[in-house]
């Protein structure tokens, strides 16, 4: 059980938060937004979605406490399958999240193999 | 300008009925169909805003902090990271710090962002951006390639959003003690989910998806490592393997 973190902390962290949040976001697109941007960084952010996308879902296969785990046995490599194919059969964000929501616990909760 | 849409180029020839409605339509029709697409993102941040309403509760939030903190920051990871260190008994620039670094990767999303953001005016980049999440990003991206994604559209995907993961928190903070443990219902695979749908929906031309691999195969590099004895923080590891591989990518194709 966590201590409870005192009331002016909890005050301080949830202003600082909504400051630090916003100026990581508006900052860049009000800068970049203004400027012509060069078009080898133009290329280069193309680039960054799929990579950010690809890393986040490669941390939850592979290091999925923070620390390296074997990815066949983990059961998010084969919930990823599920969902990757889901979309691509039906373009639908909702049936290929629900589809791999459900395959995770189906596989975590049923298959002995998973079960941490 | 003289198109409504402004600079947004479309793809589209004027016979697309769809097309023609996403982009010259009302700004309320506009907007409606951004909420129409922001649903899945609804959603998925119902169960996860309910983790985070659940976590804070128990650290002493009230509902009403909870819901404002994902009002204001509507940060998921960067939420999350917080409440972590809060709980380890972080101080209050702790706290901000780990945050800010979760939250980096907004830096580039938002850069990206901006090129499709040229000629909007301030206030309406200040609105877009306080609702850019990793989510509403490869949304409004994946709309943005198709020629279809206008600033009402884009608002649309952002309110839906934040409406789902400020109704998720409230429902979690307030509801702690008869909801019980949420991985039962595969929460902690909702934001993974969620990532790889998108990352197959922004995966059309074969760059992007080695990239994308590259990314990944830097992430379980990293990973390796850190059982070598090198701990890397996760959330640096997500970050410079993103940066990386981006950079191989972009240095690779020189033309173009």
């Amino acid at each position: 059980v966590k201590a409870s973190v005192a009331q002016s902390t909890i005050w301080v962290v949830i202003a600082g938060m909504a400051v630090v949040n916003f100026a990581v976001r508006f900052i860049p697109i009000a800068v970049v937004s203004r400027v012509e941007l060069p078009r080898p960084i133009a290329r280069w952010l193309s680039y960054v979605p799929i990579a950010v996308m690809g890393a986040l879902v490669a941390s939850s296969v592979f290091t999925p406490d923070g620390r390296l785990a074997n990815p066949l046995t983990s059961a998010s490599l084969y919930a990823v399958a599920i969902t990757a194919l889901v979309y691509r059969l039906s373009r639908s964000f909702l049936g290929a999240t629900i589809a791999g929501m459900g395959s995770f616990v189906l596989l975590t909760h049923f298959v002995p193999f998973f079960a941490h | 300008m003289s198109s409504p849409t402004g600079n947004f180029r479309s793809v589209h020839d004027a016979h697309d009925p769809a097309a023609a409605r996403a982009l010259h339509g009302s700004a309320w029709a506009r907007f409606s169909r951004g909420v129409g697409l922001g649903f899945p993102i609804f959603l998925g941040y119902l169960p996860v805003g309910m983790a985070f309403g659940i976590i804070a509760a128990t650290l002493g939030f009230t509902p009403f902090a909870a819901a404002l903190c994902s009002a204001t920051a509507l940060a998921g990871a960067g939420q999350l990271i917080a409440l972590q260190f809060l709980g380890n008994g972080s101080a209050a620039f702790g706290v901000l710090l780990a945050t800010t670094v979760v939250n980096l990767r907004y830096v580039l999303f938002a850069s990206t962002m901006s090129t499709y953001l040229r000629g909007v005016s301030l206030p309406t980049q200040a609105g877009l951006s306080f609702s850019l999440t990793d989510e509403t990003f490869a949304v409004n991206i994946a709309d943005h390639r198709a020629g279809l994604a206008t600033p009402a559209s884009m608002a649309g995907v952002g309110a839906i959003a934040w409406a789902g993961w400020v109704i998720g928190t409230l429902v979690g903070a307030i509801g702690t003690h008869w909801i019980g443990d949420p991985s039962r219902f595969g929460v902690q695979f909702a934001m993974p989910a969620m990532f790889t749908a998108l990352f197959v929906a922004l995966a059309e031309e074969w760059r992007h998806v080695a990239c994308g691999l590259l990314a990944a195969a830097l992430v379980a590099a990293v990973g390796v490592l850190g059982w070598a004895g090198v701990h890397i923080d996760p959330s640096w590891a997500l970050l410079l393997s993103a940066i990386g591989a981006a950079t191989i990518a972009a240095a690779v194709r020189r033309e173009g």
